[in-house]
This record gives C-alpha cells, structure tokens and sequence, in this order.
C-alpha cells in the first residue's frame, strides 16, 4: 500500500515538474545600425 | 531606443548591447509581443535593424494561401520561407506538435538606404530547429 502511495506521488510530482512546451515568441534579437 | 522598446505591449525586458550593436528582447510569459512593431518602434526612434532573429515554439499549419505557416497563437502567425531546414517541418504540418526553431524575420537588404516598410508582412527563415 505504502509503495503504491509512493508511486503515485512521485507520478504526480512528475507531472508538475516537466515544463510543458507552450506555443509562443520566447526570444528575439535584432542587429541594429546607427546606435550611438 | 531601449524606453521606446519596453513601452511595447508584451515586452518584458530589452537588453542592449552598444559595442555589437545587439538588442535582446524578453518577451513577458503571458503577453504578446509583435515582432513588426518592434521594427517600427525601434526605426521611430532613429536607429536602423540590419536583422531580427527569432526563437518561438508552436504550430506548423498551412494557411489560405497553401503557404506553411509558424502558428504562435491563434490569432498570431509567420509565414515561413521555404528553404532545407523547413522541409523537415512539413511532417508536422497541421498535426497538434510544438516544434521550438529559431528563425530569421528581417533582414536589411543589401546596398539599400531607404527605410524598410514595416507594414511588409515579415517572412520566417528557418535557421535552426531545436530539439526539446
């Protein structure tokens, strides 16, 4: 019972530890011209 | 430039580099951040983009046109400019698989003075796909 209460906590400690890949802009970098 | 950047919607922080002439730019979590207006931004404030790079994750769907298209949000997307790297992209096309790639959005055109458009809608070079 103990092992399986483990097991399930650690499944679910998984699950919020993974960073979801989530859809968007995460970087940008431009080359500019004529900054003083 | 960097207080004419960070007024930007959906931008979080602006780091700028004056010796390589290199301007990062955080995009905040939750917010959305238009590349075109950065170019404009950054033009109205007298300083001239020779090239903006790009890293996003999201979608690779095709658009009304047929063109093969970098969906970042639902109402937020870049067509992509077909070269080598994006012909790995197309076995994703319309599936629900995140792909991160860092791109190519503008470059200067060479030999050329005149103040680019920024009304031009921005074509997605693939540079690099990332694996994650």
């Amino acid at each position: 019972m103990n092992r399986k209460h483990l097991a399930l906590l650690l499944l679910a400690g998984c699950v919020f530890v993974v960073p979801k890949l989530e859809a968007q802009i995460k970087h940008i970098e431009m080359r500019v011209e004529g900054m003083t | 430039m960097k207080q004419h950047l960070q007024r930007q919607s959906g931008v979080a922080n602006v780091e700028v580099s004056l010796i390589d002439g290199k301007v990062d730019v955080t995009p905040k979590e939750d917010g959305q951040i238009e590349p075109a207006q950065l170019l404009k931004a950054t033009y109205d404030s007298g300083v001239s983009v020779a090239e903006l790079d790009m890293t996003a994750s999201g979608k690779v769907v095709k658009d009304s046109s047929g063109n093969r298209s970098l969906q970042v949000k639902p109402d937020q997307s870049f067509v992509i400019s077909p070269n080598e790297l994006s012909k790995g992209l197309e076995s994703l096309l319309d599936s629900s698989t995140l792909v991160t790639v860092r791109g190519q959005l503008y470059k200067k055109p060479a030999g050329k003075q005149k103040k680019a458009e920024a009304s031009v809608p921005l074509k997605l070079v693939i540079l690099e796909v990332k694996k994650e």
